[in-house]
Formats: C-alpha cells, sequence, structure tokens
C-alpha cells in the first residue's frame, strides 16, 4: 500500500505552516523527512496518520493493505508512549486485545515480535524497569504487533543518547533487511536520515514546504557509522538546511 | 610525594543540608515527650486539671470504656456510618468526576456546580438533611456523602485532566475504542490522582462524623465526643479525639497500602 | 429626687430579705464585672437590675454577656471571662464545679404549684397516634440538647415516675429540638412555658402534661459563679446577689403577683423586651413575655433539696463522677436555702 500527499497546506490561527506539499510514499521504502524545527514535519506526520486534518489538500492510501494487517497506519512516537501500569507484553497485547483475535494467536504475535526486538526476556517487565533504548524497542515491536502498512516515526530516536541510538538504528535495519516495511521517518538528525531513509525529504523553514528529495540508492545494510559517501550526502543536506536553519532559530515562537 | 606547599587549604565543603533524610523514632519520641510532659504538668499542679485531663486518665477512661463494651457500641455505628456514607459519596464524586474530566458539555454543566457546593460548610445543611433523609441513619450517611463528593469529584476530574495525552493519542492512532481508551488508559492513568483524593475525602469524612452525630445519635464516637463535651468530660473528649485520630491513620495507612498494591508501576 | 412608689418599695424590700443573709452591701465603688445571660426571660433578673441601676447601687458596673447556649457560659465562667451567670443544673456545670472552677450561690427558676411551669410536649403526628398523656411515653423518642443536660434530667424523672422507658435523642441546640418535634422526628419534650405555649397554639404540637406534676419545687436554674469569686471575693459576691435580688423582686411583682397593676406589667414588658425576642415588634413579643412568666426565687433563695436530688440523679446515671459531693457543687453560705 502506498500513501500520497497531495497539495497539503495548512494555517494554525495566522500563522501558515505548510504550503502545498505533494509527496508519494512507495511501499517498502523508508521515506526520511528532515527539516528546521518549526517547519511542520511532525504535523504532516500527523495528517498522514489521521490524528490531526489539514486546511486543504488530502492524504490518500493508495491500494489496500496487506492481509493480516490490524491497524494500517501506525506511530511510534519521539517519547514511547508506553503505558506504565502494563508490562511489556501487556503494552503489545493493549493494541491486540480490541480486535477480538483468539487469546493464542494473540500470545504468537507478542512472542513473535518481541523475539523480533530481542526483548523476549522481559516480557513481564515493567516500562520503569527498561532503560530508554529497551522502551524504544517495546514500542516499535508493538507496533510491528499490528502488521502496519506504513510505520509512522516521529523522531523515534531522539530521547535517546548517541550510542543507544546507533544501537537502535542497527536494529532498524536489521528489521527492515529481515521483513521491508514502509516507513514515513521524521527527525531533525541527518545522520539517521542518510543511514535509515531511501529517500529523503528537505523541508524548507515555515511555512513548510519540499526542497529537495534527495535519493540515496545504497542499500541499508551496507551504510556504516563514518561511510564516506553518506557523510557527502549529510553534508550536502546540512548545505541546504543550514541558512534555514539559522533562520528558523532567530524567529520567535508564534504558536 | 611531595610535601602540600603552606598556601594549600582543604576545600570547605559547603553542601551539606536541604535534603530531608528520614529519620526513624523522631516523631514517636515527640509524640512520647508531650505525653509525659502532660503527665508532669497534671500531677504536680502546674496544669490545672480544667486546662488538661492527665493522660493516664485518659488512658484509664479508655480501658473503662473497652472493659465495658462501650468502645463497641459506640465504634459500630461510626465505623457504618462512615462505610456507607464515605462509599456513596466516594464512588458518586468518582463516577461524576470521570463524566466530567470525559465530556465537555458535563464539565461545562457541573464544574460551576460542584464550585458552588464545596465551599459550603456541611454542617450547616444538617438540620435540612434531617427533614429530607429523617433523624436516623438516613441524614447521617447524606452528610458524609455530601461532604465527600465534592472533593472527590474535583480529585477525579483533575486527575482525569492530568491523564499523559500522548498515550490516549498513541491509543486513538492504533484504533483502539473509545470505551478501551477510557478503560485501559484514562482509569488507570487517573488512578493515582483519584487515590490522593481519597485520602483527603475520607479524613473529610472522619471530621464530619463528628458533626453528623450532632442530630439524634445516641451512640458513635463523635456522640461519644460531643457528650464529653457538654458534661465539661476532659478524660471522654480526649479518648474520643484519640479514637477519631487513630482511624484517621488507620484509614490512611489502608489507602497507602492500595497505593502500593495498585501504583506499582508509578516511577 | 426619690420617689417611694409601690414596686420600688418592693423592689427594696426584696432587697433587704436577701440583704438579711448577707454582709453589708461593701458597696465598692463602680467595680466593673460581667454578667453571662441568655435572652429568656427566667433571666430577668439581671437585666432588671441592669436596667434600673440595681447593681449600680450595689456598686458594681455591670457588664452584661450574651450567649447562645448555657454550655459555654459555664465554660466563660470556668475561664474568668464572666462573673456570674443564671443557668439549669447539667452534666457540665457539676463537672466544671467537681474540677473547683465553679460553684452555685442561689436559686434563680424554680417549680412552684398555682404558678405555669415547664411543659411535657408530644408531637403532632405522637399525639394522632396515641400519646396524650406521659404515660404513653413507653418507647418513644425524647429530645434533648445534650445527654446531661437537665432535658435529660426531666425526661428520665418523668419516665421514671411513669415506669417506662423513652430513648433520648440529643439534638444539641433548642432550635434543633423544636424543627424535630414539629416535623415529627421526635415525639416528645419537655420546655419553659414561653416555648411550650406558642409551639402548643400553632397546632403543630400538643402539651400532654406539667413537669411539675413530676418534680415538685424543680430547681430549673440557679445562680453561679466561679469558685474563686464565690470563695475570695465575698463582698462582690454578695454585692451582686443583693443587686439581681432587686430585680427579681421587681420582676416577680409586675408579671407573676400583679401587685403593680397593668401600667406595671407594660413597664417590665418594655423592660424586658429590650433583651428577650428583639426580633419581633413589641405587640408580637408581648404575649410570649407575659405567657413565659414564671416566678424567680425571690431573694435567691436556693432549694438544696432538688439540687441533691439532681446531682444524686447525674450520678446514678454516671454523667458526673460519683465523687461529687453537694458542698463542692454549692456554696449556701450565700442565700437562704430550703
Amino acid at each position: 500500500m502506498d500513501i500520497r500527499l497531495s497539495g497539503i497546506s495548512h494555517s494554525y490561527g495566522e500563522v501558515e505552516v505548510m504550503r502545498d506539499i505533494t509527496l508519494d510514499v512507495p511501499s517498502g521504502r523508508i521515506v526520511c523527512i528532515v527539516g528546521p524545527s518549526g517547519c511542520g514535519k511532525s504535523t504532516l506526520l500527523r495528517f498522514i496518520g489521521g490524528l490531526e486534518r489539514p486546511d486543504r489538500g488530502e492524504v490518500l492510501q493508495l491500494g489496500a493493505p496487506p492481509t493480516g494487517c490490524l491497524n494500517p497506519l501506525t506511530y511510534v512516537f519521539q517519547d514511547f508512549a508506553l503505558l506504565p501500569w502494563r508490562s511489556v507484553a501487556g503494552n503489545i497485547a493493549l493494541v491486540l486485545e480490541d480486535h477480538g483475535l483468539p487469546r493464542a494467536q494473540m500470545d504468537e504475535i507478542i512472542q513473535d515480535v518481541l523475539a523480533r526486538t530481542k526483548l523476549s526476556d522481559f516480557a513481564q517487565a515493567l516500562p520503569k524497569q527498561l532503560s530508554g533504548g529497551m522502551k524504544q524497542r517495546v514500542a516499535i515491536a508493538r507496533a510491528m504487533a499490528v502488521n502496519p502498512a506504513v510505520m509512522l516515526m516521529d523522531e523515534p530516536l531522539s530521547a535517546l543518547d548517541s550510542q543507544t541510538r546507533e544501537l537502535l538504528m542497527d536494529d532498524l535495519i536489521g528489521l527492515w533487511t529481515r521483513t521491508p516495511f514502509t516507513a514515513v521517518y521524521v527527525t531533525h538528525n541527518l545522520a539517521e536520515a542518510v543511514r535509515l531513509g531511501h529517500s529523503i525529504v528537505v523541508l524548507s523553514r515555515r511555512p513548510g514546504q519540499i526542497r529537495e528529495v534527495v535519493h540515496l540508492d545504497m542499500p541499508l545494510a551496507e551504510r556504516g557509522l563514518g561511510d564516506p559517501d553518506l557523510d557527502r550526502k549529510q553534508q550536502y543536506l546540512w548545505a541546504l538546511m543550514r541558512d534555514e536553519a539559522r533562520a528558523a532559530d532567530a524567529e520567535l515562537i508564534h504558536v | 610525594m611531595s610535601e602540600a606547599p603552606d598556601t594549600a587549604r582543604r576545600v570547605a565543603f559547603r553542601g551539606g543540608g536541604f535534603a530531608p533524610t528520614p529519620r526513624r523514632f523522631v516523631g514517636a519520641a515527640v509524640f512520647i515527650l508531650l505525653i509525659v510532659l502532660a503527665e508532669i504538668g497534671t500531677r504536680t499542679g502546674v496544669i490545672s486539671p480544667l486546662t488538661l485531663p492527665k493522660p493516664s486518665d485518659v488512658l484509664a477512661t479508655f480501658g473503662d470504656l473497652y472493659r465495658s463494651g462501650l468502645l463497641w457500641k459506640h465504634l459500630g455505628p461510626s465505623l457504618s456510618r462512615l462505610a456507607v456514607g464515605a462509599t456513596l459519596g466516594v464512588s458518586l464524586g468518582i463516577s461524576v468526576g470521570i463524566l466530567i474530566g470525559l465530556f465537555s458539555y458535563i464539565r461545562a454543566g457541573l464544574v460551576p456546580l460542584v464550585a458552588a457546593l464545596f465551599p459550603i460548610p456541611k454542617i450547616a445543611l444538617l438540620p435540612l438533611f434531617v427533614i429530607w433523609f429523617g433523624i436516623d441513619e438516613g441524614s447521617k450517611y447524606a452528610l458524609i456523602a455530601f461532604g465527600t463528593f465534592t472533593p472527590t469529584v474535583v480529585a477525579t476530574y483533575g486527575a482525569v485532566d492530568n491523564v499523559d495525552r500522548t498515550l490516549i493519542r498513541m491509543g486513538q492512532s492504533f484504533g483502539l475504542s473509545w470505551v478501551s481508551i477510557v478503560r485501559k488508559i484514562v482509569l488507570p492513568g487517573a488512578m493515582p490522582g483519584i487515590l490522593s483524593g481519597l485520602r483527603i475525602s475520607l479524613a473529610i469524612a472522619i471530621i464530619l462524623l463528628v458533626a453528623a452525630e450532632m442530630l439524634g445519635a445516641e451512640y458513635g464516637i463523635g456522640a461519644y465526643i460531643l457528650e464529653a463535651g457538654a458534661l465539661y468530660d476532659l478524660e471522654r473528649l480526649f479518648a474520643g479525639v484519640v479514637i477519631l485520630s487513630v482511624l484517621g491513620v488507620l484509614v490512611s495507612m489502608a489507602i497507602g497500602l492500595i497505593e502500593r498494591r495498585l501504583l506499582v508501576w508509578r516511577v | 429626687m426619690i420617689t417611694l412608689n409601690r414596686r420600688k418599695a418592693l423592689g427594696l424590700m426584696g432587697g433587704a430579705v436577701t440583704a438579711a443573709g448577707l454582709a453589708t452591701p461593701a458597696l465598692s465603688q463602680n467595680k466593673k464585672i460581667t454578667v453571662g445571660a441568655l435572652r429568656f426571660t427566667s433571666h430577668s433578673g439581671s437585666f432588671v437590675a441592669v436596667e434600673r441601676g440595681y447593681f449600680a447601687d450595689a456598686g458594681l458596673d455591670v457588664e452584661l454577656k450574651f450567649f447562645q447556649a448555657a454550655q459555654p457560659m459555664a465554660v466563660a465562667i470556668a475561664s474568668g471571662d464572666v462573673d456570674y451567670a443564671v443557668t439549669a443544673i447539667s452534666g457540665g456545670l457539676i463537672s466544671l464545679a467537681d474540677k473547683g472552677a465553679i460553684k452555685v450561690i442561689g436559686g434563680a427558676l424554680s417549680e412552684e404549684a398555682g404558678i405555669d411551669g415547664q411543659k411535657i410536649l408530644a408531637s403532632d403526628a405522637a399525639f394522632n397516634a396515641g400519646l396524650t398523656s406521659p404515660a404513653g411515653l413507653d418507647g418513644k423518642s425524647f429530645g434533648m440538647s445534650t445527654a446531661g443536660s437537665s432535658f435529660h434530667y426531666m425526661g428520665s424523672k418523668v419516665a421514671e415516675a411513669e415506669g417506662v422507658t423513652v430513648k433520648f435523642k440529643p439534638l444539641q441546640k433548642v432550635g434543633a429540638i423544636i424543627g424535630a418535634l414539629k416535623s415529627g422526628q421526635i415525639d416528645a419534650w419537655s420546655i419553659v412555658p414561653h416555648i411550650a405555649k406558642p409551639l402548643a397554639g400553632s397546632g403543630a404540637v400538643h402539651i400532654i402534661g406539667s413537669i411539675a406534676d413530676y418534680l415538685p419545687d424543680y430547681q430549673v436554674t440557679t445562680v453561679f459563679t466561679s469558685t474563686q469569686n464565690a470563695s475570695d471575693e465575698k463582698a462582690m459576691t454578695g454585692d451582686f446577689l443583693a443587686g439581681f435580688s432587686k430585680g427579681v423582686a421587681d420582676y416577680n411583682a409586675a408579671m407573676v403577683d400583679k401587685t403593680g397593676g397593668a401600667e406595671d406589667e407594660t413597664a417590665m414588658v418594655d423592660l424586658i423586651h429590650k433583651y428577650v425576642y428583639t426580633d419581633r415588634p413589641r405587640e408580637k413579643a408581648a404575649p410570649s413575655i407575659i405567657n413565659g412568666s414564671m416566678r424567680l426565687n425571690a431573694g435567691a433563695a436556693l432549694n438544696m433539696g432538688s439540687v441533691e436530688d439532681q446531682l444524686n440523679w447525674f450520678k446514678s446515671e454516671n454523667l458526673v463522677d460519683a465523687k461529687v459531693t453537694l458542698e463542692t457543687l454549692v456554696d449556701a453560705s450565700y442565700v437562704e436555702t430550703t
């Protein structure tokens, strides 16, 4: 299933935050969205998942979601959004309970996603016992449990320290390599974008518009820390964004 | 190893204090000290019997109360009034609080009403309750229920308001039904606030017990205290007050226990 | 300019009677004292003595301090905020005496044959259900302010005499008892006639008996003061009782014996209306004031027999310490006792 955004524009009151964004998210690819703060990256992601409505333009699902998909558009949040009163397994069960699956099948799904995210030993742990990286792995496991057509990842690694971020990027690449998934990945971190993105959408500062879409052909599994090709791409992206970022930084906050 | 030069001075420590650390037994020691002082004062006559009863006499009065079986005769009705009144008030309060937290129309309609009811001294309404609910148990239940209702409502809708919105958005993003979101996210999320509100509500219930037993109660700790006050019997007055205090401590401990059970997940 | 009319003459005589049992008035000039009172006609002795200058004549500069209930007044005497007051004998009063804080020094009001005294009331519902005389009180609820109040004593004594058991309902305040009786929440109560008669007149309650039939010569209220005043300020206490007794004599003459004629009664009603039923216009207050007339104890004489009976009842009910003696409660050196 593909996602198509056509002519998305949006304002918060007087402040225009987004202007005429048209974009395709092809199936089985990771599309990174980067841009200076306040350019509406996260808002765009909320439009795609239906948590907010744009003033103009529309978000279309092209084709049917794969069979066995319980929740086609599934988020992974920056702050994990785990229920602190439920165990790891319980948090994953939460998103399955409403679908009337037989108990055995639910258990099977939970076992499977825990195994894929290497969390099998922590099924009964409470979120307060987990490190930040583990919490985000639980959130990713939860997202995979509903077998989504598109994962909507809102700065999923931004709350983590840099070492944990490296580890999790490796995990994500491993997951994608085994079973390619479709994702829209919003980040302000260019290193993440060049490691994980099949294409990178650069937004301008407010009102957010698409400045350029950069495609990377190198397979995800081959991208490593300190790869010179990736460094060049990252520098190119930074050159595109530097002035915008500086100008955005100097703006007064309106909203 | 070179010796420290003459000018070397140890850096002075200046980071102490401002960090409360638990000191066991100090609380108990203060209690005991005050009681001993009162005992000495009343025995030597420094404190006149009109000012304060002898703590040992209070203890003896309590002993008499226990031996004569009157303790249970007074505690029984009081506990059942507390239980019925507080259960009514708290369960109604939690329900209304949740409705206010969830529905904008109910919030707009009821929040001003609750704000208007909150500051009413419930004792002032006792004669009215006697007319409405009868002089027997009805008016006592009603007074305690009404007294616990408003603080529970306020605590509950505050707790619902404070439930992490990102968790609710998460629930919506996974397509959870409204009922599931309320039952699995909003209610457990509001539980800490509801329980801490319960502490206050139940303390108010104990305070109101004395007021509730002002009218037409033959037995009950509140009636016992009021009678002791009318007779200017300080020993009985203090014995009754101590029973109420102990009741308050027990209730607070019970809620602490529930919190530890239900809220293990809290960081 | 002194003109002795009959009223004043009687007043003086009353004073003289009292003075007989007292030390000569000390006439300590303008000694400031505080006298506690409730806004009841039974406290008229103090009102008259203030209004007609009898306290001033005795060298006392009296400030009246008003209370809503007898209980806080007793505590105020014990704390020294009030010097003298009039109240019913209650468990609280005896407890305070037991603690060495107060003494009863005279009588103020007692039941007397031939004069309307306290009435026993039944609620309309109970009355219609057959409670037409105190004999039918068995199993009924009887209102009282608190345990150990005079209502408790009266109710118990009536029940004892009739051989019945009643359930006492503590309601703290007279207003609450009236409300409960009117609405049928309680079945019976006893109260002074100036409250009982208007209630019965309204039809909401019925008078079913008189306390005097059960407790003849019942010493309803007494004059009391702090133990310190009773033992160390004998002159001042004597002066107070002298002034108070003059006020009582005036009141009895005008309202009970009616020896002064209609004019005297009118003047007395005007005087009392300054203190009692002040929220009602005079023409509405007057019948209540006149209806409520009970003889105040001339010369503050005290019926020791009745006081002893009351004390014994409180002891038997375990409301006060069994060791309290009559001497602890009463300082009988000031007034005539019977």
